[in-house]
């Protein structure tokens, strides 16, 4: 048998919560070979475990959570980890990326990889303790917020610092399918409802500490590129900016092109945005930058704001925070957008999708689809800031009007009666870009398989320069930028690092870290492989081309105002193109040559 | 005694990436891992605050003085603590001793990790993106927290 990487421990912790059984398993050389890990190896392991048709929330489920070849090396930005599960809310293949510490500890502790299934009959907590792994009761904390949950896990474990905690709130409790797994608790698996599977398992938390090694293949060389590398970093403009103002350095670009989305999808400029933008946030509320582990960028940023008279101090905000609990829903002060930032991180919830349902809810009120007497009194109205942040509150706790909203925006929008307000694919609200004014944006959200993602392949810097309302030929670059992705999640590079590591850079890392030696085609038919082992587990699910859509308003309705006006979508054509590149069928099912071609017939179900 | 630069730390300026801790703990050991790092990032996570625990090269320094073994010792170049593994019996008198909590103990249990200032070449000062980490000469220490602190009283006592 051929020898894993040699940055990687080889190691799979599987924790099975109805027989409390505990085991670790060798990872197999081709899972790294053909995956190389993170993303691409969770899409595997989800695919060959899960049964067809699991309810997401039942004991079938599992979390697969893995960590990439090049976390633990010098490679910068390499701190992502990411855990697979089969979505509550959309009820695909799902998978979310945390950033921080808590991914590399894990494989401090030596692991690459941790798979938990089952479900415990009473809540417990994981304590990962290098190679001592138990489960510890955990009633005591079940309806304890994250912050406090993560502090009280830490002193139970011996008051010991440097233990990461990854935990849900009450959200993830009570089954919100927007709910997230928070980990040091600043950093999110935000996406898909991680955090409600996880509650759903009776699992509050999983508590790491690894005081173990990675080797590295190549030190020398990987010392002196990973040097020069630095120096690139200090140069880049992109990354500058990023250093200074995070996420948010988008802000005023794609506002000013008009499709930053606004109240709800309805216009693609928010005038407010000026209050918002960078150089604003830095001086009116930034105190101090953050980083994740072996990041020099450090685009973490915390800030400080008084809601109320009560002090509100969190890290954030970040762009798609502003964007969602913001702009969409007309809401243009920091206070309330940090205030309803804080509620959802400590009640464990996604703030994007939290931010897309409460603007859907505040279209049906300005509609009259509902009123007050729905609403438990509040005046829904867009940039009604205190109503963000009360029915926040409300989702967090499945309190009132807030119990139906925790269903997702779908599911709402269905007993609401209001579908064509609900902006989402496949259940999964869209990100704050309004793909009308950016129209690769349009086919990602349509084909990502997890519903509405933007990062599966975010188009927008290399359309802006160019023709953005193109639709032709942007299938192509859709294919590109998805491969992209799905490399950059699989080794555990921030999507950060994509904008100053090229393709080439980040096999070399891997090759100086991992000893993996892979030609670059290789690489790019990895990547392809990866998005065709996540088709597969959906195509098996019962998705197919009719459920890769975008909400009607996108495919009817132009955009009025701004440098995106007189835009709408034409879906189906963008989708013929791209099953076409991609090498499936009109239906958006891989054909058979495409399988044998990545080598994965086996997991065919023509 | 010849004089000798200084580890100094910024902490408003860390953002607690642990590049530091990467960068020593390769230079030492060949391998990246945290707890083989004598700079240590200890986050705050309640307030963000990022506080590196460096050696601050204490002269006298406690642990030495306080060594029964006479493992450790000055090295004349760099002024830096050497710790001799032959001697060293593991009795982590040098860690209580120690005002900064900047000695560990290595993971063979079997000799303690100080700060030896990488002969006068600090990796973590090298690769600190931030200049958080400097090596100076010991009156240039605290020079840019004191300018930020006058334009503090500058601005009226706040930040
Ligand atoms: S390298 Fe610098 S910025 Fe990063 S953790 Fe160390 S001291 Fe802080």
């Amino acid at each position: 048998m051929e020898k894993i990487p040699v940055s990687s421990t080889g190691k799979l912790l599987r924790v099975n919560l109805s027989s409390k059984e505990i085991s670790q398993e060798s990872i197999p050389f081709h899972v790294y070979r053909d995956y190389l890990g993170g993303r691409g190896a969770g899409a595997y392991y989800l695919l060959k475990e899960l049964a067809k048709g699991v309810d997401p929330l039942s004991e079938d489920n599992k979390l697969v959570f893995f960590t990439g070849p090049v976390i633990g090396t010098l490679a910068p930005g390499s701190n992502k980890v990411s855990v697979t599960f089969k979505s509550p809310l959309t009820n695909t293949y799902s998978m979310s990326l945390c950033g921080g510490f808590w991914g590399p500890e894990l494989k401090f502790a030596g692991y690459d990889a941790l798979i938990i299934e089952g479900k415990s009959e009473k809540p417990v907590y994981l304590w990962i303790d290098n190679g001592e792994v138990s489960l510890k009761a955990a009633e005591h904390l079940w309806g304890q917020l994250i912050p406090k949950a993560s502090d009280e896990v830490k002193k139970e474990l011996g008051n010991d610092n440097t233990i990461r905690v990854a935990c849900i709130g009450p959200a993830g409790e009570k089954l919100n399918k927007m709910a997230c797994i928070t980990a040091d608790r600043h950093r999110e698996f935000g996406r898909g409802g991680a955090g409600a599977v996880m509650g759903s398992k009776n699992l509050k938390a999983i508590a790491v500490r690894g005081t173990g090694e990675i080797q590295m293949s190549q030190k020398g060389k990987m010392a002196s590129l990973v040097k020069t590398l630095y120096q690139e970093f200090k140069g880049h403009p992109k990354a500058n900016a990023r250093t200074r103002y995070g996420t948010v350095e988008m802000l005023e670009g794609i506002n000013n092109l008009g499709f930053w989305s606004t109240r709800n999808f309805s216009q693609g400029y928010f005038e407010g945005g000026e209050k918002l933008v960078g150089p604003k946030m830095r001086d009116d509320i930034v105190v101090s930058d953050a980083s994740c582990y072996a990041c020099p960028i450090g685009c973490g940023k915390n800030a400080r704001v008084y809601y109320k008279g009560s002090r509100v101090h969190l890290e954030g905000p970040e762009f798609e925070t502003v964007g969602l609990l913001g702009a969409n829903c007309g809401v243009d002060d920091w206070e309330s957008i940090l205030k309803a930032t804080e509620i959802c991180d400590y009640y464990g919830m996604d703030t994007m999708a939290v931010g897309a349902t409460i603007s859907f809810a505040m279209e049906c009120f300005e509609k009259g689809i509902i009123g007050l007497k729905d609403t438990d009194n509040i005046e829904l109205k867009f940039g009604n800031g205190d109503a963000l942040v009360s029915l926040a509150e409300k989702i967090a706790n499945r309190d009132g009007f807030g119990d139906l909203l925790a269903e997702g925006v779908k599911i709402a929008s269905e007993k609401l009666n209001a579908q064509d307000y609900a902006m989402h694919s496949k259940g999964l609200p869209l990100a704050t870009y309004d793909p009308r004014g950016c129209k690769g944006m349009a086919l990602t959200y349509a084909t990502s398989p997890k519903g509405a993602h933007h990062m599966i392949s975010p188009t927008m810097g290399a359309e802006i320069p160019g023709d953005r309302f193109a639709e032709e030929g942007k299938a192509g670059l859709v294919k590109d930028t998805q491969i992209q992705m799905a490399l950059v999640d699989s080794l555990g590079f921030c999507s950060t690092m994509r904008f100053v590591l090229s393709v080439d850079k980040q096999q070399q890392l891997l090759e100086l870290g991992s000893g993996l030696e892979i030609s670059k085609e290789d690489m790019f038919k990895i990547g392809e492989r990866i998005l065709n082992i996540e088709r597969l587990f959906n195509i098996r699910e019962g998705f197919n081309r009719k459920d890769d859509t975008l909400p009607n308003r996108f495919l009817k309705e132009v955009i009025k105002e701004g440098l995106s006006a007189g835009h709408s979508i034409n879906l189906e054509k963008m989708l013929d193109e791209y099953y076409q590149v991609m090498g499936w069928d009109r239906n958006g099912i891989p054909e058979e040559s495409k399988l044998a071609e990545l080598n994965i017939s086996q997991f065919g179900n023509k | 005694m010849m004089r000798n630069k200084v580890l100094a730390v910024d902490y408003h300026k860390c953002i607690g990436c642990r590049i530091c801790e990467q960068w020593c703990s390769l230079s030492h050991h060949g391998v990246i891992s945290p707890v083989k790092a004598r700079v240590k990032v200890h986050r705050i996570e309640e307030t963000g605050a990022n506080i590196p625990v460096i050696c601050t090269q204490c002269n006298p320094a406690p642990c030495v003085s306080i060594c029964p073994e006479n493992a450790l010792s000055r090295d004349l170049k760099t002024g830096a603590v050497r710790v001799n593994d032959d001697l060293c019996v593991a009795c982590r008198k040098c860690m209580n001793a120690c005002p900064n909590g900047a000695i560990s103990l290595d993971t063979s249990g079997e000799t303690v990790l100080i700060c030896d200032l990488c002969k006068g070449k600090p990796q973590c000062v090298a690769q600190c993106p931030t200049n958080s980490l400097t090596y100076v000469l010991p009156e240039i220490v605290g020079r840019e927290q004191r300018t930020r602190i006058a334009r503090c009283f500058e601005k009226g006592g706040r930040e």
